[in-house]
C-alpha cells in the first residue's frame, strides 16, 4: 500500500496529514521548531508513518507548504542582497511606482529596499526597446561588482537589465560571469522570474526572489536530506502562492512564487471542499498559533490576484491601490491576515489598554499553561482559564497548567486593570475576536458584500474555537467547521494538483493569427510542460491542458484571456474576436469595434495525482486517545459567565445539540456558545446555526 | 426605513469605496495613451442624485474638489432633461471644467425612472488640439490658443452616440485614437458605476437614499470635530511661482487660514492679479486643492465625501490667479494649483505641526515632447514626482506622489517601446534635500534622448528661483534645473519653455527635493552617516549642512 503524506508548517503547530491509497486518512499535530522547521516534520512523519503501519518508502509524494518564505520578509531576516542594473537606473528599485496605499496620510513611509543604495550597482550595458544592443556588456563591470560584494559579505544577487525580456542575452552573459566568478553568491536573472516588461515590477519581483533564495533553498535541501536519510524516495512538492504544487527545486530556484505558499494551501482547500459540498458563497476563516487570515470564494471562485504586495500589518483589500509593501508580480490567492493567533500575548499599553497580539509567544516558550517557560498569559491561557480547551494539549500528550496560566492572567492584566481573572481572560478573547474580524471585514465589507449574506468556513488550530463568535460579530448566522479542521490546510493540498504555466509572446492583429503557427507553438509549449511535469513524476497522460490567448484593443496594456483549443482552424480563430467582444462587453459594459490584438498565448497544464483526496469519501482513523468526553465540565462564557457545558468527542458527536456545547478532536476543539445549534451535514462538517442577532 | 444599522452603514460605505476603485481600476485597464494608462492622471467619483460626492478613488485628488462645481453646473444646465442612457462630457474651464485636457465625463443613473446618483470619469487627454502637443503650453496667453472647448453637453442621448460631437474632438485632436479611446475607457468605467450602484440599490432599495445623507454627515462630523481641536485665530502663509514664463517677476500665493469654533476659512486674498502666461488656476481647482491639504491634517478615517467640504470656506477675489476671468490661459494651472497646497500647508504646519510637511518637490515636472516619427505623430506627455519634505518625527520621503495626486511614472520599457526617445537616467539627485533634523526627500533625475528628427519640446517646471521651503529651523531644498545637450555642448534652460529640438539632442531635469524639518543640528549622525554610505548626501555636503565630520557607514 502507498500513501501520500502532507505537511503543514505553522508559526506554533506542524501539521501532517497522510492519505492512504485504500482512502484512510491519518494526522497529527506536532509543535513547530522553528529554528530548524524539517525537525518537526520528520518528528511528525515518524508517528503518522506508525499510525497507519507504514514505511517511509511507501510514500508517493510529500507535500508542502511553508512559511519560511513569508516569515523571512515578515521579519527582514533574508540574504545580504547586491542587484546588478543597467548604467543610469540603479535607483528604478527604490523609486517604484510612486503610488501610496491611502491618500492624505503624510506619516505613510515607503518599506526600505530590498537592496540598500550601496549594493546597488550599475553595469555599462544597453538594449533598446526591440532588443538591439546599444551598448555591448562590459563583463568587467559584473566582476568588479562581485569582487565588491564579495567583500561586504553579499550573500544573494538580482540581475535585472532594462529590456531583457526582449534580449536576454546581457543579463545571460552577466549572470553566467557572475555565477562563474562567484560560485557563493546566489544568483537571480530577472528573465528567469518574470521575462515581462515593466522594469520595476521586473526588478522588484527578483529583488524578493534573491532575499529569500538562501533562507528557502537551505530550508528545502535540509528537509530532502532529512527526508531521503529517513527512508523517502518520494518527491517533495511545495505549494505556491497560488495554490498549485511545483517541485521542490523550482521553490528554491524562484521562491518568490512560494512566498505565501502556507496560506493559500488552506484557503484552496476550502474551496475545494466548497465546490465539492455546493457551498458556493464562504468567508474562509483559518486561526493558528501566530496569524489569522481570511479569503472569499463567492459564486464559487477564490479571490485570486496577478501581483500583490506584501508588507507586515493589514493587506489592502484593493485591486487599484496595493499595500505599498515588497511588489511581486506573481499569482497568488488573495488573502487578509491579521498577527493574531492563539499563542498572540495579551498586554497592557502604554495608553492603558488592553492589546492582544501582533507579538506572539510561538512555539517556545509557547503559552503559559504549557509550562515551557512562558509567564506572559496568551489567547490559549485564556481559552484554558474559561474551560473552552481541555486541560491538556493536542492528543492527550501534555497536561496543561491551568493555574499557571490563571495566575499569569491575574498578575499582568487582571490586578493592573482591577478585573477578576475571568474578566480579564473573557476581554482577551473579546479583543483577539474583534482584531480578527478586520482580515474578515477587508475580504467582505470592505470590497462591498454584506458579512450576513455568507457563511463562514472555520479551520486551522484554532479556529474553531473562536468561529462562532467572530460570525456573531459580523451578523454572520452559519458556520461550518470541516472534517480535520486543526490540519485543514495539510489536508487541502491532498486534494492539490501539479501546475504548469507556460507563455509565449504573439504580439500581432487577431487578424494575423495562423493556424499552423498557433499549432506549432502550442507543440512547442506542450512539449515544455510535459518536460516540466515529467521531472515531477507526472505521465502525459495524466496530464490536462488548457489553452487561452490574451487579446486587446490596440493600445491598451491589459489583456483579457480567451479560451483557445489545441491545433484551432479557422472556424476557431474565428470565434475569437466575437468571444473577446462578449468578454469586453461583461467587464467593461460596451462592445468595442476598434482593432484587436492577440498579446500572448498561454498553456495551463495540470498533473493530476492519482490518489487526490475525495472530500466527499474522507475516512480518518481517529485515534483513541482524544477528547476527555463524553462528559460535562464548566466553561465561562461572554455574557453568560459559567455554565455546565457538555462535552463530546467528534467521533460520537450526532447532533443536533444546542450550546453550549464543547466537541473535541486530535487536531482542534469546537466551540458552540449558548444561543446556538450544532448538527451534522450529510458531507460530514459540523454546521453551527446562531441566533438572528436583533 | 427601518432603524438605522450601523453594519449596513458600513457595508454601504465601504461597498461606495469598493465601487469607486473597481472604477479605478477599469479606467487603467482599458485606457490607451500612456498618460492615463500608465501615469494614471485621472480621477473618479460617485456623485447622489444631488450631485454630492459620495466617495471618491485614490486617485488624483487635485481633481476632486472641481466635481462638486461641475455637478451644480450640469444639474442645472440639464434640469428636467437627463435619461437613463445620457453622458455628458466637459472641459471648458469657463463652464465646469479645469483646463481643456481634463475631460470630464458624468453618467447619470437610473433605476427605472429613478435618478440614483452619477459615475463621474475626469482623465487628463493627451491632447486636445491647440498650439502645442499636448495642450498643456504654459506660453499660451489666451484659452482660444488652448485647443478644443466643450460646453456641457450630451455625448450620449438615451443611449444614441453623439456623432457629431465625436467628429468635432477626431478632427480637432493630433492623435484622435488615443483621444477617442480613452473617451473610450471614461465611458466603460462610468458603466462600471452604473452597474455596481445599481447592484449596491437592488439590495438596500430606498433606504440607501438615507444612508447617504448619513454618510455625508459622517464626514461633516468628523472635520468639525478635528477642527475644534485647533486654536481659534488667523493663520497666514506665503509661498511664490517663480514667473508666468513671460515675467520673471515672482508670484505670490498668499493664504490666511481663519480657525473659528469647529470652521475653517482660507482667503487668498493678497495673492497675484490674474497673469499673461497659462498657470490662471479656476476657482473650482483652487477649492480642489486647499480641501485635499486640510484633508491631510484631519484624521485618516475621515470619508472623502462633500460633507467634508461643509466645514470649509474657501475665498479668492476674482481676476486673482486663483480665480481668473475669460478669456485668461489656464492650461498649465496645476502648477498653481500644487502652489497653494505648499501655501496651505504651511499655513497648517502653524496649526497642527504633527500632521504636516516641510515643502515637497513643488509639483511634477511635465516634460512634452510631440512631433513626427516615420510620418506618424507622437506626443509624449511625461510627469516627473516627486518628493516628501520632512516631517514632524521622521525624514521625508524620495521618489513619491505629490500628496495632491496619487499618480505613477511611466516605466522606461513603456516610454521607449512607444515614443522615439532614449531614457539615460532615471534616479535621485544627491544632496538636493533640504537639510533638517529631518531631511526632505531627494529629487529625482531624467534625462531624455531625442531619436525622431525633430520635435517641440515643451517644460512645464518651477522652483529654480523659489526653492521648497523648510519647516522649524529646516533648510530649503535644492532648486531645480533644466538643461539641454545639443551638439556636445550642454547649457541651461529656463524653468519653463517652449522648443523646437533636433535628433541627439538631450534633456535633462533635475527636480527640487522636499525642505528640511527641524534644525539639522539635532540630525542623529548614524543618519548622516548612512546616507553619505548610500550616496544620498555627499561627505562635502553633510560637513557644510551638518558640520559632519568623517566618512559614510
Amino acid at each position: 500500500m502507498q500513501a501520500r503524506l502532507s505537511v503543514d508548517i505553522g508559526g506554533t503547530f506542524t501539521d501532517l496529514v497522510l492519505l492512504r491509497d485504500d482512502g484512510v486518512s491519518f494526522s497529527c499535530k506536532v509543535s513547530s521548531t522553528p529554528a530548524e522547521p524539517e525537525e518537526a516534520v520528520i518528528t511528525g512523519m515518524r508517528l503518522v508513518l506508525a499510525e497507519a503501519g507504514l514505511e517511509p518508502a511507501t510514500l508517493s509524494e510529500v507535500l508542502h507548504g511553508t512559511t519560511v518564505g513569508s516569515n523571512t520578509l515578515l521579519q527582514m531576516a533574508g540574504a545580504r542582497c547586491g542587484l546588478l542594473t543597467t548604467m543610469g537606473f540603479r535607483d528604478v528599485l527604490e523609486i517604484g511606482r510612486l503610488r501610496t496605499p491611502g491618500m492624505f496620510d503624510l506619516s505613510w513611509d515607503k518599506p526600505r529596499p530590498l537592496v540598500e543604495r550601496r549594493y546597488r550597482l550599475e553595469v555599462r550595458e544597453r538594449m533598446n526597446a526591440a532588443g538591439d544592443v546599444l551598448t555591448p556588456i562590459e563583463i568587467d563591470d559584473v566582476l568588479a561588482a562581485g569582487a565588491f560584494f564579495a567583500g561586504e559579505g553579499i550573500e544573494s544577487v538580482a540581475i535585472c537589465f532594462l529590456h531583457s525580456y526582449k534580449n536576454p542575452a546581457h543579463e545571460r552573459a552577466a549572470a553566467d560571469a557572475f555565477a562563474a566568478a562567484f560560485p557563493h553568491i546566489a544568483v537571480t536573472a530577472s528573465i528567469d522570474v518574470l521575462p515581462e516588461p515593466g522594469e520595476y515590477e521586473r526588478s522588484s519581483t527578483t529583488a524578493v526572489n534573491a532575499y529569500v533564495l538562501p533562507a528557502l533553498r537551505g530550508y528545502l535541501n535540509r528537509l530532502e536530506q532529512k527526508l531521503r536519510s529517513e527512508g523517502v524516495t518520494a518527491p517533495l512538492l511545495i505549494g505556491n502562492s497560488n495554490g498549485g504544487l511545483s517541485g521542490a527545486a523550482i521553490a528554491q530556484q524562484k521562491p518568490v512564487f512560494f512566498i505565501s505558499s502556507g496560506r493559500a494551501s488552506g484557503a484552496v482547500g476550502a474551496a475545494r471542499l466548497g465546490v465539492a459540498t455546493g457551498e458556493e458563497n464562504l468567508v474562509v476563516f483559518d486561526m493558528g498559533g501566530t496569524t489569522a487570515s481570511a479569503a472569499l470564494i463567492h459564486r464559487g471562485v477564490l479571490g485570486r490576484t496577478h501581483e500583490y504586495e506584501f508588507r507586515a500589518g493589514m493587506s489592502v483589500p484593493s485591486r487599484f491601490i496595493k499595500a505599498g509593501g515588497y511588489m511581486m508580480r506573481v499569482p497568488t490567492i488573495d488573502v487578509a491576515e491579521v498577527g493574531n493567533g492563539a499563542g498572540s500575548i495579551a498586554a497592557i499599553d502604554p495608553g492603558g489598554l488592553l492589546t492582544v497580539g501582533p507579538v506572539s509567544a510561538g512555539a517556545r516558550p509557547g503559552p503559559v499553561c504549557y509550562g515551557l517557560g512562558g509567564e506572559r498569559p496568551t489567547v490559549t491561557d485564556a481559552n484554558v482559564v474559561l474551560g473552552l480547551l481541555p486541560p491538556f494539549l493536542a492528543g492527550g500528550s501534555l497536561e496543561l497548567d491551568v493555574e499557571a496560566a490563571r495566575t499569569a492572567i491575574a498578575r499582568e492584566l487582571g490586578a493592573p486593570l482591577g478585573l477578576t481573572v475571568e474578566q480579564a481572560a473573557l476581554g482577551i478573547r473579546d479583543i483577539a475576536n474583534s482584531n480578527m474580524v478586520r482580515a474578515i471585514r477587508a475580504v467582505t465589507v470592505e470590497r462591498g458584500l454584506d458579512p450576513r449574506d455568507l457563511k463562514l468556513m472555520a479551520f486551522g488550530g484554532s479556529g474553531p474555537v473562536h468561529a462562532c463568535d467572530v460570525a456573531a460579530i459580523l451578523g454572520i448566522t452559519e458556520v461550518l467547521f470541516p472534517p480535520s479542521p486543526g490540519v485543514f490546510t495539510a489536508m487541502g493540498m491532498l486534494a492539490g494538483t501539479v501546475e504548469h504555466h507556460e507563455l509565449r509572446n504573439t504580439h500581432m492583429p487577431i487578424e494575423a493569427l495562423q493556424p499552423g503557427q498557433l499549432s506549432s507553438l502550442q507543440a512547442e509549449m506542450e512539449e515544455a510542460a510535459f518536460a516540466a511535469l515529467a521531472r515531477q513524476g507526472y505521465a502525459p497522460d495524466g496530464i490536462t491542458l488548457g489553452y487561452e490567448i490574451n487579446l486587446r484593443l490596440q493600445g491598451q496594456d491589459a489583456a483579457l484571456p480567451i479560451a483557445l483549443v489545441r491545433d484551432p482552424d479557422q472556424a476557431a480563430l474565428a470565434v475569437l474576436l466575437p468571444a473577446f467582444i462578449e468578454k469586453y462587453y461583461e467587464t467593461y459594459g460596451y462592445r468595442p469595434s476598434d482593432a484587436v490584438e492577440a498579446v500572448s498565448l498561454r498553456l495551463h497544464s495540470q498533473g493530476k495525482s492519482h490518489a487526490a483526496l475525495d472530500f466527499l469519501n474522507l475516512r480518518s482513523a481517529e485515534s483513541a486517545a482524544t477528547g476527555t468526553g463524553p462528559g460535562v465540565r464548566m466553561g465561562c462564557f461572554s455574557g453568560h459567565g459559567w455554565l455546565e457545558t457538555t462535552v463530546l468527542r467528534r467521533q460520537d458527536f450526532q447532533g443536533p445539540l444546542a450550546g453550549p456545547l464543547i466537541i473535541e478532536s486530535a487536531d482542534t476543539t469546537i466551540v458552540i456558545p449558548p444561543g446556538a445549534i450544532a448538527s451534522v451535514t450529510a458531507t460530514g462538517s459540523i454546521l453551527a446555526t446562531l441566533e438572528q442577532m436583533p | 426605513m427601518s432603524a438605522f444599522d450601523p453594519i449596513t452603514f458600513a457595508v454601504i460605505k465601504s461597498g461606495l469605496d469598493t465601487i469607486v476603485d473597481d472604477m479605478a481600476y477599469a479606467v487603467m485597464r482599458t485606457a490607451r495613451s500612456p498618460i492615463v494608462r500608465d501615469v494614471l492622471d485621472y480621477s473618479v467619483t460617485l456623485c447622489d442624485a444631488r450631485g454630492r460626492i459620495l466617495s471618491q478613488a485614490k486617485t488624483v485628488a487635485l481633481h476632486l474638489g472641481a466635481v462638486p462645481d461641475a455637478m451644480d453646473l450640469v444639474l442645472a444646465q440639464f434640469a428636467g432633461n437627463l435619461f437613463p442612457g445620457d453622458v455628458v462630457v466637459l472641459n471648458d474651464p469657463y463652464n465646469g471644467g479645469m483646463h481643456l485636457p481634463d475631460i470630464f465625463m458624468i453618467k447619470p443613473i437610473f433605476s427605472e425612472q429613478t435618478l440614483l446618483g452619477f459615475s463621474v470619469v475626469i482623465a487628463h487627454h493627451c491632447d486636445v488640439g491647440g498650439r502645442v502637443p499636448g495642450s498643456n503650453a504654459s506660453d499660451s496667453t489666451e484659452i482660444f490658443q488652448e485647443g478644443l472647448r466643450i460646453a456641457p453637453m450630451k455625448l450620449y442621448e438615451r443611449g444614441a452616440v453623439n456623432r457629431t460631437l465625436l467628429q468635432i474632438i477626431a478632427s480637432n485632436v493630433r492623435l484622435p485614437d488615443l483621444v477617442l479611446g480613452d473617451i473610450d475607457a471614461q465611458f466603460a468605467t462610468c458603466l462600471i458605476g452604473e452597474r455596481e450602484l445599481r447592484r449596491l440599490f437592488d439590495r438596500y432599495g430606498s433606504d440607501l437614499e438615507v444612508y447617504f445623507d448619513r454618510l455625508l454627515d459622517y464626514g461633516e462630523t468628523l472635520t468639525r470635530k478635528a477642527i475644534s481641536a485647533w486654536p481659534d485665530g488667523d493663520y497666514h502663509f506665503t509661498d511664490y511661482i517663480d514667473g508666468d514664463g513671460f515675467s520673471a517677476a515672482a508670484i505670490p500665493i498668499q493664504c490666511k487660514i481663519t480657525v473659528t469654533g469647529d470652521h475653517l476659512t482660507v482667503d487668498f486674498a493678497g495673492s497675484s492679479p490674474q497673469v499673461k502666461g497659462a498657470i490662471n488656476a479656476t476657482f473650482s481647482f483652487v477649492k480642489s486643492a486647499t480641501y485635499l491639504t486640510i484633508r491631510c491634517a484631519l484624521d485618516h478615517d475621515v470619508p472623502n465625501n462633500a460633507g467634508v467640504y461643509r466645514a470649509i470656506t474657501v475665498l479668492a477675489p476674482e481676476g486673482s490667479i486663483l480665480n481668473p476671468r475669460m478669456p485668461a490661459p489656464v492650461a498649465a494651472r496645476a502648477l498653481t494649483g500644487y502652489r497653494v497646497v505648499d501655501a496651505v500647508m504651511g499655513g497648517l504646519a502653524q496649526i497642527a505641526p504633527g500632521k504636516v510637511m516641510a515643502a515637497g518637490e513643488g509639483g511634477n515636472t511635465v516634460v512634452a515632447i510631440g512631433g513626427y516619427s516615420g510620418g506618424r505623430p507622437f506626443v509624449l506627455v511625461d510627469m516627473i514626482n516627486g518628493a516628501w519634505g520632512g516631517r514632524a518625527n521622521k525624514d521625508g520621503i524620495e521618489g513619491i506622489t505629490n500628496p495632491s495626486q496619487n499618480m505613477s511614472n511611466l516605466p522606461i520599457e513603456s516610454l521607449e517601446r512607444q515614443f522615439p526617445l532614449l531614457m539615460e537616467e532615471y534616479g535621485f539627485r544627491p544632496d538636493s534635500g533640504g537639510a533638517g533634523q529631518y531631511r526632505g526627500g531627494l529629487g529625482l533625475v531624467r534625462q531624455y534622448r531625442l531619436l525622431a528628427d525633430t520635435a517641440v519640446l515643451q517644460l512645464r517646471a518651477d522652483r529654480h528661483e523659489h526653492p521648497p521651503y523648510g519647516l522649524f529651523g529646516g533648510k530649503p531644498a535644492a532648486s531645480s534645473r533644466n538643461s539641454i545637450c545639443e551638439n556636445g555642448a550642454w547649457r541651461q534652460l529656463p524653468a519653463k519653455i517652449t522648443l523646437e529640438i533636433t535628433a541627439g539632442t538631450v534633456i535633462r531635469h533635475e527636480q527640487a527635493g522636499g525642505g528640511g524639518f527641524g534644525d539639522p543640528t539635532w540630525r542623529d549622525p548614524a543618519a548622516i552617516a548612512r546616507d553619505i554610505g548610500n550616496g544620498k548626501v555627499t561627505a562635502q555636503a553633510a560637513q557644510a549642512d551638518y558640520g559632519f565630520q568623517g566618512d559614510g557607514a
